[in-house]
Order: structure tokens, then sequence, then C-alpha cells
């Protein structure tokens, strides 16, 4: 069966999926460098001027009280908190050496140490509420402590936001990418339908057929264009060979018809000599003999080309072999051979082919094993009805062949023993007619004995 | 070889008359010689357009047609043409085209018979009297009755001289296949394709044993052989001198 015919396999082995897989690991990676880059551009940057902010007004806080002292500093820190009252994000606290309020709008000192982490985020209670602080510590010089920081809430709602937007951001991504497999899949089976189409037809001999020409000037109209560029070179190769061998048939065959004619004339003379006679007789079986293998090399050329498949029908096997060990027990009994079916066969069982040449390469495996099985042998005939195809093997209990020799076996000429009468064409006639229908031809040396196994696809591909 | 004279082949007061349209000029003469010493009337032409023109303007018992003639035409055009224009006589094409596609054109174009180049002229011989007979068919026998024997092809019994020869389905069809011709010669390729209806030439001896099996059945020690042995070509039934009867003629 041919690659083409293939049905597609499971979908992971699909190139558009594989390429719509690194297409997406590509986007991911793409996203995740943009989402960083926004996520430093934003929450960091926002972060540290925060952080910039706080240190800078805490400088400015204490230079205050190093120039104008403790009540200044807290009519500063009363004077800021009301310019921003409506921000309500800067934090003071100004606490006396003695541990009092002096100002500020945090409600008391944090308990724990003002650092809970390294980033200096801390808890603390700001009219009675606690909130999450960015918060530094500066010891005065008259050991009164001030407090400076941000209320980190709108640092939180900035970050919340800007994953939020990650994420929703992600989830469309990733909806475009699933989508887009699925386009990009139809897209590419949509192309690839004509291709397939025709070069299935094509395995199965009709070199007739072209890829449907589209308008398009993409990949896959130019993958037809050549494709189609290649089938004419077939076709034309093709042609040419079929043409040939026409011209050789026709060329030989005529002269051959003359002389074996006009030989026949002379031997039915009457005034010939018996020794004469003989001789004529000879020749003329020369003659009868080339012309055999003339006929079978032909034949064999013919079965190669295909043509056949022109008139396939369904068979049933069965029936075939049936009809070909009717003709044959008789030359099996004559020879003292016994020629059975396997009773074990599948006899519904049916194929795409030709009745006439399935019996015919039979016929040549059962007169070979009859011919070298020797007297006494078993000739049995099996027929098997496996997934997709059916198997149909001739087993002798013969001598069988060496090893070494199994390879040449349906090679043209090659025969085994050339004291035995023949042209070393039938197994060459059998591997062709089974190339025809689209199967395999198997050797097995089953000691004692061989079996020629024809695996015969049901359907072509 | 003397002629065989009429009475041999057909019994007719009229020889057979026979057009052999054949580009090739030694073997239309051959052809035309072989036909000739069997009795025939035999014209021999070479050109598609002369055989159209024959072939419409005379009667014919048997064409002799071969494929490629000398003016360019197929021969299976004049053919059709001839078909097309109510002739019926039994054609048989003779082809150097031998496949199996090439065969069902020449018998779907209105062959009676193809055959391939090179062939034994007795081979040929022996279809065209086949076909000629074919064309011309006795009515429908249900018994087929040679000398002393006798089948019946309804009931498929066989008998000779009263006793009851048991017969296995193959062997029914090839003595009834004998003797619906009988008289006639057939070769081992008419047999194999009339009997097991087989195209090809397993070119092994099978088809002799199964005739000989068949001669045991209905010859038994010390009565008259009805099958002979035509050598080279075939076989041939027919009933002893004496007997003289012959259920096809």
């Amino acid at each position: 069966m041919s690659e083409a015919g293939e049905a597609s396999g499971p979908p992971w082995r699909s190139v558009s999926l594989r390429l719509a897989f690194f297409y997406g690991v590509l986007v991911t990676i793409i996203m995740m460098v943009t989402v960083s880059i926004i996520y430093l551009r934003t929450v960091t940057v926002f972060y540290r001027n925060m952080e910039r902010q706080v240190s800078l007004s805490m400088g400015e806080l204490r230079a205050r009280f190093v120039a104008e002292g403790g009540a200044s500093l807290a009519h500063e820190i009363d004077q800021q908190l009301l310019y921003n009252a409506s921000e309500a994000s800067d934090l003071f606290l100004l606490l006396g050496s003695d541990g009092s309020k002096l100002a500020g709008n945090l409600d008391q000192a944090p308990q724990d140490p003002v650092h809970l982490d390294s980033s200096g985020r801390t808890l603390v209670v700001r009219d009675g509420r606690p909130a999450i602080a960015y918060l530094r510590l500066s010891e005065l010089p008259d050991r009164s402590r001030l407090y400076v920081g941000n209320d980190l809430r709108d640092q939180e709602n900035l970050e919340s936001l800007v994953a939020s937007s990650i994420a929703l951001a992600s989830g469309f991504a990733l909806l475009l990418l699933g989508l887009g497999l699925f386009v990009f899949r139809a897209e590419l089976d949509q192309s690839l339908e004509p291709l397939r189409t025709t070069l299935s037809q094509v395995a199965a001999g009709d070199v007739r057929v072209r890829v449907p020409a589209s308008g398009d000037r993409d990949e896959f109209a130019m993958l037809g264009r050549d494709i189609n560029r290649m089938l004419d070179r077939i076709e034309a190769l093709m042609g040419g060979v079929r043409h040939v061998s026409d011209t050789i048939a026709h060329n030989l065959r005529t002269p051959l018809t003359r002389i074996l004619l006009g030989l026949r004339d002379w031997a039915d003379v009457e005034s010939l000599s018996p020794e004469r006679r003989s001789r004529l007789e000879l020749t003329l079986r020369e003659i009868e003999d080339l012309i055999a293998v003339f006929e079978k090399l032909l034949q064999i050329a013919e079965s190669e080309a295909g043509g056949a498949r022109a008139q396939f029908g369904p068979v049933v096997v069965a029936a075939v072999v049936r009809e070909v060990l009717d003709y044959y027990e008789v030359l099996a009994d004559a020879a003292g051979a016994r020629l059975w079916l396997d009773p074990a066969h599948d006899v519904e069982v049916r194929i795409l082919g030709d009745a006439d040449l399935i019996a015919q390469a039979l016929a040549n495996l059962v007169d070979n094993a009859i011919k070298y099985g020797g007297a006494g042998c078993q000739v049995s005939v099996s027929i098997r009805a496996e997934a997709g195809l059916v198997a149909v093997a001739v087993s002798d209990d013969g001598p069988g062949v060496p090893v070494q020799r199994i390879g040449q076996l349906g090679d043209r000429f090659f025969r085994l023993d050339p004291q035995v009468q023949g042209h070393g064409l039938g197994l060459a006639a059998v591997a062709a007619i089974v190339a025809t229908h689209g199967g395999r031809l198997h050797f097995e040396n089953t000691q004692p004995g061989l079996s020629v196994r024809m695996d015969l696809p049901r359907h072509l591909p | 070889m003397p002629s065989l004279g009429m009475a041999d082949i057909n019994g007719f007061i009229s020889p057979w008359r026979c057009l052999v349209i054949e580009d090739d000029e030694a073997n239309a003469g051959h052809i035309a010689k072989a036909f000739s010493e069997q009795g025939y009337e035999v014209h021999v032409c070479s050109d598609g357009s002369e055989a159209l023109r024959l072939g419409l303007a005379e009667i014919w018992d048997l064409v002799i047609l071969d494929r490629m003639l000398r003016d360019g035409v197929d021969g299976l055009a004049v053919l059709a043409e001839l078909r097309r224009r109510g002739r019926a006589m039994p054609v048989l094409v003779v082809s150097a085209l031998s496949d199996l596609d090439q065969r069902v054109r020449g018998l779907k174009a209105g062959g009676d018979d193809y055959l391939t180049k090179p062939f034994a002229i007795s081979e040929l011989l022996a279809r065209a009297e086949a076909v000629i007979r074919r064309c011309s068919p006795p009515a429908p026998n249900r018994k087929l009755e040679v000398a002393d024997l006798s089948l019946d092809l309804f009931t498929r019994k066989a008998e000779r001289a009263g006793r009851v020869i048991p017969l296995q389905p193959r062997e029914l069809k090839l003595l009834a296949f004998f003797m619906s011709h009988s008289g006639q010669v057939l070769t081992r390729k008419m047999l194999l394709e009339a009997v097991w209806d087989y195209r090809f030439d397993p070119r092994t001896n099978v088809i002799d044993v199964h005739v000989s099996r068949l001669r045991n059945k209905i010859e038994q020690p010390g009565e008259a052989q009805l099958i002979h042995t035509e050598r080279g070509v075939g076989y041939r039934m027919r009933a002893p001198v004496e007997a003289s009867q012959d259920s096809a003629g």
C-alpha cells in the first residue's frame, strides 16, 4: 500500500499541529518578554518613585528639624497633611523622645521593627484601620523619632491591575492561538487534499490524472504545478515505453508468424524425407519455444505497465483457487503428488483484481510445486484473510530452495535447476501479476519444502 | 496435400467463402493456401477500404481480419462498420496486439474470436471452423449423441451402449464441448477457454491429462475410439467410420 493512500495519522503527527505548536511557543516567549517589560516599566518604576519620594521627603523634614527645631517640624508635617489630604497616601508620624505623638496621620508607631522585610513594607494603623505601608524611620538628634512613608494601597491596586491585564491578554492570546491552530490545520488540509487525491490515483496506476489547477500563486499551487509537470513527464515516458513495446511486439510478431506458417507449410510437403521432416519439426519446436519466451516477457511487461487495472473487478479468491486446484489435481495425481486446499480457508473474501491473472499466477505456483516437489510430495494451498489483504500461500514439502538463492527467485531467467525444463519466467510472471494487484510476493523455506505467499490487498491503494 | 473436398468439412454443396483481410503478403498467402487446402473459397485483400467494400458487397461465411491494415486503418474500425450495417458473418480477428485489453476491444467491436500472432495455422483453422459453426448453430440439443455415446445435458447423464458413465462436473463440461463440436479439431487453447474459461496457456500437459481421464471413462477396452489426438494440434471427437454419423453436420 502506498504512503499516499494512508489515512491521516494521530493528530499529534500532523505538520500543521507541530507548526502551530512551535508558533505558540514563540508567541508565549514574546508575550512573556513583553509582559516583563511592561511590569518593569510600570510597577517597579512606580515603586522606585515612591521610595525616592519618601526618602526626599525624609531629607527635607530632617533639614527642617535641624534648621528650625521640633515645633517647626510638627507644623510642617501638619501643613503637608493638610495639603495632601485628598491624596492621602503620604504617611507621617513624629514621636517625641518620650514616645508621645507630636504630629502625623499614623495612630501609633508600628510595634514590630520598622522593616518587616527588605522592601521596607510594614503593617501600620492609620485612622484606626490597619494598612500596609512603606515606612522609613529616622532618629532625630533630640532622640525624637520621625516616620515617613507611603500607603501601599495604590501600589497594590496598580499591581493587581497590571496582573489582571496580563492574565486577560494571555487568555485572549491563547484563545487566538487555538483558533489559529484550527484555521491553520484546515487551511493546510484544504491545500493538501487535491495533491493527496491526485497522487493516490497515480499510485493506483492512472497517470492521466492531474492536480486541479488553482489561480493562486502560493506554495501549494506551485507544488501542484511541479507535480503536474512531473506527471506529464512520467506519462510521456510510460507512453514511450508502451509504444516501443507495442511496436516491438507488432514488428516481431508479424515476421514470426511468417516463419512459423512458412516452415509448417514445408513440413507438410509429402515428398520430404523423414530425416528432413524431423529436423524441420525440431526447428519448429525451437521457434515455438522462442515465441513462448517472447510472449511471457511481453506479458510480464504488460502486467508491470499496470494496464490490466482498468478491468479490475471483485474477485472471490477461494473460487479462483478451487478452479485452479480442480484443473491441476489430475496432474498431481499423475505425478504421484497430493494437492489440497487448506480447509480452514476463508470462503467469501474478495479482492479487487483480475480473476484470469490471479488464476495464472496461482497456476504457475502450483505447477512449480508439483514440478520441483518430486514424487509423493504434498502441496497445500491456504487462503487467509488478514487486515486489508488476502494471503494465498502455496507450500510443498519438497527439497526447497537453498537459502542463499532464495533472493533470486522471481528474477527473470533465473532457474534453480537448469536440468528441469523451463525458461525461468514463471515466478517473474507471478511477481509481475502480484505487483499489478498492489501486493507482495514472499518466499519462505519451510524445511522441508518451500512456501510461496502472495499478499493481495483487498482494495487498490 | 490434396484438397479435402467439401463433404469432409461441412457436407454443404457450395464451399465456404472466406475473406482474408491481412496486410502482410506472405502471411496472407500462407493463410489463403491453408484455407484453400481445406476446401474454402478464399479471397485476399490488404487495405481497409477494399475490405469494407468487399465485406459489404458480397456474402461471406467467414472473415479473417488483421488489426493493422495497409492504409493505416484499424481492422476493428472495418469490423464495427460492417456490424453497423447489419453484416452478421462470423469474424475472426487476428492481431499482433496481444494484451487482455486488446482482446476485449476486439470482441466488443463484434469479433467472434480473437487470435494473437504468431499462431499455428492449425489453431487458426480449428478456430475458424468453430466460429462458423457457432454462428449457424443447429437447434440447441438437449441430448448430444456421437456414435453410441449419448449425453443428456438436462439430467447430466452420460451413457455409452447402455452403460452409465459417472462424470465429475468438469468432465461433463469437457465431454459436452467435445460432443457439440464433433468432427471438428479442437486445440488445447480452445478447450482451456471453453471448459475452464482460462485465457492463458499454462503450458503444461495438464489438459492432456484431463482428456486422457475422460477417454478412459468413455472408451472402455473393446469400445471404438471416439476422441482422437491430432498430432501437434489438439483433439477431435468423431464417430467410428462404419457408424459414419456426425451430430453437428
